[in-house]
Order: C-alpha cells, then sequence, then structure tokens
C-alpha cells in the first residue's frame, strides 16, 4: 500500500513497511548509514542513520534503517540534536577504527578530525566496527560462515568456533560489504586467501585465467542444479567465443 | 492424584486438605530457601525429622520445608506453629531442645529469639518483630505456609480458587477487573498490566503466547527467585488467569539459568498441576487450555530485556529488537506476547480473589497494591520486605531494616538495581512509588534495594554498576557497546586519581549520547547510576577530580594506610595477617606500615582490636 | 532496442572510449561495456550485452540486483543491492558481464537510462538505438 510520509518538509511516497533509510535515500536525501545494506535485515548498530521521528503522536530520536514506514510519519533528518548525535556516534566509531579512510572523511564532514578516546579494547579484526554486515551478507547467500562471538565490550566477528568455516566458499562478498574494507583478502592466480583458507580458482578451460573460486563454482552447481561443466570459461573467452558466433552469422 | 473435573471437585479437595491442617495444629516450618539452605537448614530439617521420630512426634507434629521467610540477615529460620514464634540462626544442636521445650511443653527459647538492637528485648512472635510488622506481605504471605513441593498445601491455603472464579467471570470480566485494580508491572518498567494485557488480547492472531520473566539480572535481587522456589503455585496461577483473559494457549517461564532450584521446584509444580487437570486442556472442565514450558537463560543479563528474551526463546542471540511493534502486538515468533514479572503474575490470583477495589486501596494514586524488595548492603535486617506501595524509603531503611550498624551514618539508597539510581539521605521521605522515584532520578526497578553508608564511595558505586552494564551489553549499539567503554575508563580513571580536567563534562556528554541513541532499555537507563550520583553526590565526584582524595576512604590508588601510634598497642596481631609483610613493628611497641609494599588490602584494620589504623 | 550491424564496424573503437566516459566514476573513464573483437581481415565484431529475455545473469543475482529497467527494456544494476559475490559473471553465457575487483561491482551495460553513448557517437552507423 504506498502512503505519504513528510522528511524534511517535503512529502514522499513510500510503500507501507519499507524501511524509512531507504524511503529516505530514495528521494535523495544524505543520511550517513554504514551498517544497513538493503539486500539484509537491519539491526541499527551505527547509529549514524539517526533521525527525529514523529509517528502516532510519540515523538522520538531514532535510526531510520529499522523503522517501518507508516503513513503520516514526520520525520528530520537534519537538527542540531541528529547532527549532534550522530557526531557524537561518529566519534565513538572513529576511535574503534581509525584506519578506515572512508570513516575518517565521514567524520571529517561531521567536524570529527581526531576522536578523543583511545581505542577501546578488542580480540577482533582491526578497524572492524561490528556492524555484522559480513555476517548477514554471508548468512543471505546461504554459507552462513561467518558469526558473531561474545558479547558487549567483548564482541568480536569470527568463524563459529574459531575454526576455519567449512561451509565458506571464499567469495569475498564480505569483504566487498565490508565498510571499512577490514577483512584482508589475498590473491594468487592460483588461490584466494581469505579467513584463514585458501580456496583453489576455478580456471578457464581456454586460457586457464582464474575465475571464481573452485568452491563456489561447486555450491552454485550444486545449489541450482547446473552442469558439471558450468561455469567454466572466463568472461574473455565467453566474450572472445560469442564475438566469432555473431562473425558466423554476419559473414 | 485424581483429575479435577470442575471447580466443585476444587472446592471439595480444598476442603478436605483444609480440614486436615486446622488451625491449632502444631507445626514446624523450617526455611528452605536457597539463602538459609546455604547456611544448612536442610540438615537442620532433617535434624527436626529425626528428633520428631525419636519422640514419636511425627504424627502430632507437622514438619514443613517451605519456601524464603524474608529475614535472610538471621538465618536460618525456624517457624513454630500454633503459637507464631520465629526462632533464628538455628543450629541442628538447638533441635532438641525446640522440641522438647517449645513443642512439647510449650515454652520459649529465649536465647534463639530475635533481639531489637535498638531496645535489647526479646520478641518471640514473628507478627511482632518490626521487621515483619511494617510490611505488608500479600505475594510473600504464605511462604511460612506451605511446602512448595505439595501442590496440596497450596490447595489447602485456598490456592487456585482465584483461577475457578476468573473462569466464571470470563475473559473481559478478569481484563476489566485487572485493569480496575491499577495493578503495574513488577519488572521495572511499571506498565499497566490490564493495558498490556487488553492490547495482546485483541490484537488479531492465531496464536498468543504467555512469557514469566524470571530472568532476574539485577545484581542483589532476589525477589523473584524466592517466589519460584517458595510458591510456584502462584506463578502458574496467575499464568492461568492471564491465559483465559488474552486468549493464550501456550506459556513460557524464562527462568535465568542460576537458579536451579528455582527451575526444580517450578517443574514439579506444572507437573503436579498437569496431574490436577489444571494446565493442558480442559482446564478445571473448562474451554481453556493451556500449558508451560520452562526456558532457562545463558547467563546474560540482557536476556531480561523483554525483546533479547523473545530472542532467547527463539533460539537466536540475545539482541533486543527495536520497538514498535511491542510484544503485546507482534512478540515471540511474531505473534502477541504477553510477557510479565515473576512477581506480577503472583499478584494477579489475589487481584481477582479478593478484588480490584481492595486491591486498589492499597498503595498510592499512581501504584497499587505491595512491592517486593531485596533489601541489602549496610543495613541490620538484610532479606526480602514486601511493603504496601507509598511506604517512605526511610521506614524502609530504618523501621524494617532496622538501620545502619556500627554505628556508622547512612549515605544513600541505591535502588532499581543497574537500571536505577543512588538516593540520598535528604530524599529519606520519598514514598515508594513507580512516577516519585523516577522524578527524583531513581527507579523502582524489580525491586533491589542496597543501602549504603559513609564507607561506601559513590564514584566506585557509579564505576561498578557502569562496569557491569558494559560487560552485560549485547553489543549491537555504537553508542551503548563503545560508550559504556569510554564511561567506566573516565570513571577508573576518577578512582585512580589520574582523571583529565574535563572528565566530568565528557561523562556528561557521553551519557547523554548512550541514553538518547541506544536502541533498548538496557542502553538508555545504563546511565543512571552515574547521572543519579553525579546529581545527589557531585562534590565526591569533585574530592576525587580536583584533590584527588576519596573522602570515603575506599578508592585505592588515592587512600593510604597509617598506624595510630597512640591508639596501637604493639599486639602484632596486623603484622601477622597482612599478606605482603609490610607492617615493621616490636612487640608492644606502636607498628608502622611500610607504603611501598602495601596493597590497601585493608586486613590489618580489620583484626585491629584497638581502631588504630587509620585510613585516608 | 539497440541494433548491432557488424558489417558496418571499422573497429575505430570510437564506441568503447564513449561507454568508457559515460560510466565514469570519481573523475575516472571507467572500464567499456561494449567491446570490439577482430574477426578476420577488416572485420570487426563488437560485442555488448544482448539484454537477454530469460537474463541469466539476473537469475544468479541474489539479491535481484541486475533488473529489468521496463522502460528502456535493459537489464540495470542496482548498485546498492550488489554484495560483490561475481555470480552474474560465471552466469552469463556471452561473456559481456566483467566483475571489477577494484569496485567490488560488475561493470553492466545499462543503455545509458534510454539513449546509448555507442550508438551515439558511432561514426558509421554500426550502433542504431531504435
Amino acid at each position: 500500500m504506498t502512503v505519504t510520509v513528510r522528511i524534511n518538509d517535503v512529502e514522499v511516497l513510500a510503500e507501507e513497511g519499507e524501511s524509512l533509510l531507504e524511503v529516505a535515500l530514495r528521494a535523495g536525501f544524505d543520511i550517513p548509514h554504514l551498517c544497513h545494506h538493503p539486500a539484509v535485515e537491519a539491526i541499527g548498530s551505527c547509529r549514524l542513520c539517526l533521525v527525529e521521528l514523529q509517528a502516532a503522536g510519540r515523538e522520538e530520536l531514532t535510526t531510520s534503517c529499522n523503522v517501518r514506514v507508516e503513513a503520516g510519519m514526520q520525520v528530520i533528518t537534519d537538527s542540531p540534536l541528529v547532527r549532534q548525535q550522530r557526531a557524537a556516534n561518529l566519534e565513538l566509531l572513529l576511535a574503534r577504527a581509525p584506519g578506515s579512510a572512508r570513516l575518517r572523511a565521514l567524520a571529517a564532514r561531521h567536524g570529527i578530525q581526531a576522536p578523543r578516546f583511545e581505542p577501546p579494547p578488542s580480540e577482533g579484526i582491526q578497524n572492524c566496527i561490528l556492524c555484522e554486515l559480513c555476517v548477514r551478507v554471508c548468512a543471505m547467500l546461504g554459507h552462513d560462515a561467518l558469526g558473531v562471538l561474545g558479547r558487549g565490550e567483548k564482541k568480536r566477528i569470527g568463524l563459529p568456533f574459531n575454526q576455519p568455516a567449512a561451509s565458506c566458499v571464499g567469495c569475498a562478498s564480505c569483504a566487498a560489504v565490508c565498510p571499512t574494507e577490514c577483512i584482508r583478502v589475498s590473491e594468487t592466480p592460483q588461490a584466494r586467501t581469505i579467513w584463514g583458507q585458501s580456496f583453489e580458482f576455478a580456471h578457464c578451460r581456454s586460457c586457464g585465467a582464474p575465475m571464481l573460486t573452485e568452491r563456489q563454482r561447486q555450491f552454485e552447481i550444486e545449489k541450482n542444479g547446473l552442469p558439471e561443466d558450468s561455469y567454466d570459461t572466463c568472461e574473455s573467452c565467453k566474450r572472445q567465443q560469442t564475438s566469432q558466433r555473431f562473425a558466423a552469422i554476419t559473414w | 492424584m485424581v483429575r479435577l473435573k470442575n471447580s466443585k471437585q476444587l472446592q471439595q479437595l480444598h476442603r478436605q486438605l483444609a480440614a486436615a491442617r486446622p488451625a491449632g495444629r502444631p507445626a514446624v516450618a523450617v526455611c528452605g530457601g536457597t539463602g538459609c539452605q546455604a547456611q544448612g537448614s536442610l540438615s537442620l530439617s532433617d535434624a527436626f525429622r529425626r528428633e520428631l521420630k525419636k519422640r514419636r512426634l511425627s504424627k502430632k507434629v507437622e514438619l514443613r520445608l517451605t519456601g524464603c521467610h524474608g529475614f535472610c540477615e538471621r538465618g536460618p529460620l525456624v517457624l513454630v506453629f500454633p503459637q507464631g514464634v520465629l526462632y533464628q540462626r538455628v543450629k541442628a544442636k538447638d533441635v532438641a531442645e525446640i522440641v522438647e521445650r517449645t513443642l512439647k511443653k510449650g515454652e520459649i527459647v529465649e536465647r534463639l529469639l530475635y533481639q531489637d538492637p535498638q531496645t535489647g528485648k526479646r520478641i518471640a512472635r514473628e507478627a511482632d518483630i518490626p521487621f515483619y510488622r511494617h510490611q505488608q506481605r500479600l505475594v510473600l504471605k504464605d511462604n511460612g505456609h506451605l511446602d512448595p513441593t505439595s501442590i496440596n498445601d497450596y490447595i489447602a491455603i485456598g490456592g487456585y480458587q482465584a483461577l475457578a472464579k476468573a473462569l466464571k467471570m470470563g475473559p473481559a470480566g478478569v481484563l476489566d477487573e485487572v485493569e480496575a485494580s491499577g495493578l503495574r508491572g513488577r519488572g521495572g518498567a511499571g506498565f499497566p498490566t490490564g493495558r498490556k494485557w487488553r492490547i495482546c488480547g485483541s490484537t488479531p492472531a492465531d496464536t498468543r503466547y504467555l512469557v514469566c520473566n524470571a530472568d532476574e539480572g539485577d545484581p542483589g535481587a532476589f525477589m523473584d527467585r524466592s517466589v519460584l522456589e517458595g510458591n510456584p503455585h502462584s506463578v502458574i496461577e496467575g499464568m492461568l488467569i492471564g491465559a483465559l483473559a488474552i486468549g493464550a494457549g501456550q506459556g513460557f517461564v524464562y527462568v535465568r539459568q542460576e537458579y536451579p532450584l528455582a527451575v526444580e521446584r517450578l517443574e514439579l509444580a506444572l507437573e503436579q498441576a498437569r496431574a490436577y487437570g489444571l494446565l493442558g486442556a480442559g482446564v478445571l472442565g473448562s474451554s481453556l487450555e493451556f500449558d508451560v514450558t520452562i526456558k532457562r537463560g545463558g547467563g546474560a543479563f540482557v536476556c531480561g530485556e523483554e525483546s533479547a528474551l523473545i530472542a532467547s526463546i527463539e533460539g537466536r542471540r540475545g539482541v533486543p529488537r527495536r520497538r514498535p511493534p511491542y510484544p503485546a502486538q507482534q512478540g515471540l515468533f511474531g505473534r502477541p506476547t504477553c510477557i510479565n514479572n515473576v512477581e506480577t503474575w503472583a499478584n494477579v490470583p489475589h487481584v481477582i480473589k479478593r478484588g480490584a477495589k481492595w486491591f486498589s486501596a492499597i498503595g498510592t494514586a499512581g501504584s497499587k497494591g505491595t512491592k517486593i524488595f531485596s533489601l541489602v548492603g549496610k543495613v541490620h535486617n538484610t532479606g526480602l520486605v514486601e511493603v504496601p506501595m507509598g511506604i517512605s524509603l526511610r521506614r524502609i531503611v530504618f523501621d524494617i531494616g532496622g538501620g545502619i550498624p556500627g554505628g556508622k551514618q547512612f549515605k544513600a539508597v541505591q535502588t532499581g538495581g543497574p537500571s536505577g539510581g543512588c538516593l540520598p539521605e535528604s530524599k529519606l521521605d520519598t514514598p515508594v512509588d513507580f512516577d516519585t522515584l523516577v522524578a527524583e532520578g531513581a527507579m523502582m526497578g524489580s525491586g533491589g534495594m542496597i543501602v549504603m553508608d559513609s564507607s561506601t564511595c559513590m564514584v566506585d558505586v557509579a564505576r561498578y554498576f557502569t562496569n557491569f552494564l558494559k560487560f552485560e551489553s549485547c553489543g549491537n549499539c555504537t553508542s551503548c557497546r563503545d560508550g559504556l567503554i569510554h564511561m567506566h575508563r573516565l570513571l577508573e580513571k576518577l578512582c585512580a586519581g589520574t582523571a583529565a580536567p574535563d572528565t566530568l563534562e565528557r561523562i556528561e556528554s557521553l551519557a547523554e549520547t548512550i541514553r538518547r541513541t541506544s536502541l533498548c532499555a538496557l542502553g538508555t537507563t545504563a546511565v543512571n547510576p552515574v547521572l543519579s550520583t553525579l546529581r545527589h553526590f557531585r562534590e565526591e565526584f569533585v574530592a576525587h577530580l580536583e584533590e584527588k582524595r576519596c573522602p570515603a576512604g575506599v578508592c585505592k590508588e588515592l587512600i593510604t594506610f597509617t598506624i595510630d601510634a597512640d591508639k596501637c598497642t604493639g599486639c602484632t596481631l596486623c603484622a601477622k595477617n597482612c599478606p605482603q609483610d609490610a607492617i615493621r613493628g616490636r612487640k608492644k611497641k606502636p607498628h608502622t606500615i611500610e607504603q611501598d609494599k602495601c596493597i590497601k588490602c585493608g586486613i590489618c584494620r580489620d583484626v585491629c582490636q584497638y581502631d588504630a589504623v587509620l585510613v585516608k | 532496442m539497440l541494433v548491432v550491424y557488424p558489417g558496418r564496424c571499422v573497429g575505430c573503437r570510437t564506441c568503447e572510449v564513449a561507454c568508457s566516459f559515460a560510466h565514469a566514476s570519481n573523475g575516472k573513464p571507467g572500464p567499456s561495456r561494449i567491446r570490439i573483437h577482430p574477426a578476420g581481415p577488416e572485420r570487426f565484431v563488437q560485442v555488448t550485452c544482448l539484454q537477454c529475455v530469460n537474463a541469466a545473469c539476473a537469475a544468479a543475482c541474489p539479491t535481484r540486483a541486475l533488473r529489468r529497467n521496463e522502460v528502456t527494456r535493459a537489464i540495470e544494476l542496482d548498485e546498492r543491492l550488489c554484495v560483490g559475490c561475481g555470480l552474474c559473471e560465471a552466469a552469463c553465457p556471452f561473456g559481456h558481464l566483467q566483475f571489477s575487483r577494484e569496485l567490488h561491482l560488475p561493470l553492466k551495460c545499462d543503455l545509458c537510462g534510454g539513449n546509448p553513448a555507442c550508438a551515439a557517437f558511432c561514426p558509421h552507423g554500426a550502433l542504431e538505438w531504435r
């Protein structure tokens, strides 16, 4: 059902139940967010997407990623209170992940040059902001190879039972979505190493170039019931073959 | 045990059982609550059993191992009926004398009686002891009178009559009654119970659930534990009435992992209730179908938060969810779920049995009924107290609690656990009421009440609670997880005398962010301990910050232990007990403490008989 | 609809340059989505996305980030939904989709939103937008 909400005094149309943050971003409002990704469920971890929300007779300062849009909501995305508390959370995040260029730039735009806090103790990955995007995306992809260990100050992202995960296929989507780029991936033409495991690449049957990992290839074949020789040619050779077929048709 | 097919059969059973327990019948009730058990009350109970058998009194005198009597400071407790005499600090070697003199001859054993510290008088009857006299025991009333492992005891004293009455009243009638009573949740938030039930019951759904929150995570709180251990059927009956009112078919009791006795008693009670047809299909022959499953927690304070509790029951990590939607509309497995605290459920049978008018006559305009507090800390009479809402903190601490031991001065009372706040002497006349406590910067909470004296450092208290919450935070929100880490560090620096000049402003700024931008109540109320102590005891914080001084003599890096040469008799007791071998001195000559070796453990002060150890 | 005439292609690669600039990011020209392949003496074939009716790339995408634009009929990438798994590149039978490890995104022809630059700049009419 389509509903109307007001964001910064502008009327915006939305589908009832959509994420308020998604609606605002689509309408062109710039609300900083790090732990939100439209492909996975919002958890409201980073606390940057704060807005002042008036709904059902209540006023509150809240994150917008995990608010489901209802008719008549009124939202302010840039009040002094919002900016003040957004900056406060940015400062806390920067103290935890000073090595992230993206976070440094975002903090600088909010007047935070250097955090006034020492880095919190962490047994986890350096510069990780514990947003759980890697965990959520990996679960969404059907691998569930990453988990959250501990809670509170001991919370860290890691492998279940601290063992290399049997279900990891080395696709590196976790690294791709990580907002602070703190997941280390290294590659040779032979293999990709990530989360303590080395994954052999599947190689193009024509030119031998590395493509996706063999484990990822097998996972897709099994999941979709594809023939065993699927995904065995690289995009360059596939394109080459396509051009030959087009040439054969034309001339 | 035969299934009770209808209310009439319940009445019959009640009359039968009550007749077998005439009022004047001699009985011995030994407190079997966890506290007294830790003091040996189980072997005490066995000693009574053996002694009664030896004297062929087993048939004449009923021996009962009961739930917590409340006066935990004085355990093991023994109540003797019909006189209602309370014996305290009873040992196995006292049993023979009690049986011989009190049970056989009707005499009182004076030395086992409670002695009023003010008057020096010994008081025989439980009802006359100030600790009990000033209470109004509604939920805890039956704890000394029934064996929690016997459903027959519960039925004998009128148990499940409220359920029978509720079945006649019907869901609408019960909802009206609970709403009219003004009963508010006893878990901390104080949301009107009737309103919650109504919202839950009126949300369209294929299934609704009831949950009893028995996670009781506040340090020092043991009210819910004692209700579950001492009178589990009162909770089951309350849930049955709730299930009728809301239209729920299944209930869960979420008990914290650390309460094995409560789980054991509850499991047994559920089995017995099922055998009597009080749980399951066709409760008391009605169309109500309801049963209860026990879920044990995994050791996380945050799982007492309703949405994290739901996640835990669902098998997920105990991480809270944003509300709205509230559990009453969308909770466990996405269904309307009514979550209430143990004490709230235990109040329900009383509301139904005696009516909303009677219930709402107790308490204040905004807070009806009674509240159980676990009164602990620097007070003479620690234990569980149940008082009418509206009673002042002063009366609880001094009339019931007996005041501060050791001749020390009252300093503060902390209510509401880690989500609550500290109130100073000037606020002692504050009535215990949901709203007035919040107005003063504290909170009723689930009922923890910690009394503090002049030897308590309020900065240390703020640091202690902040550390607890930092450890228990689920870690989802930047503001709560990292905010508490940094706030704790700042408080540690204050206690160590290394805080920077802007520390108090930085603490207040962090507190604002934690309070305003955290997702759940753990985060938003995590700032209460530090903000309430800053509000009422700012001068202590300033002393730590500017003078590097701890006025209460607690913060180790800021205090020095010295020996007063005028008072020291050279008895060498301190030197002998010092773990660091830091005290020098010859016999009969004043001793000295070597500061570079001293670890400020305080043992010398504890063992000195002459008050010669000074802490500054 | 983009109509391709390989017979008219002289291999000047103006289309590649136009596409590159049409998909610039951070001020730098991006990789071209249309590629010219030699197919014999003075013969060239333009290989670009066929915007398949049953697009294998869209079917393989776990987040439905590749979706048909109803107006231009192109299969468009919604960058925000992409999680960088690379399955679209593997799935396309024709080798049109190239996955960029630097950008963590596939390089997808989106027909420039309805006015393809390649067709606009092709000097020989080898690419026609109808």
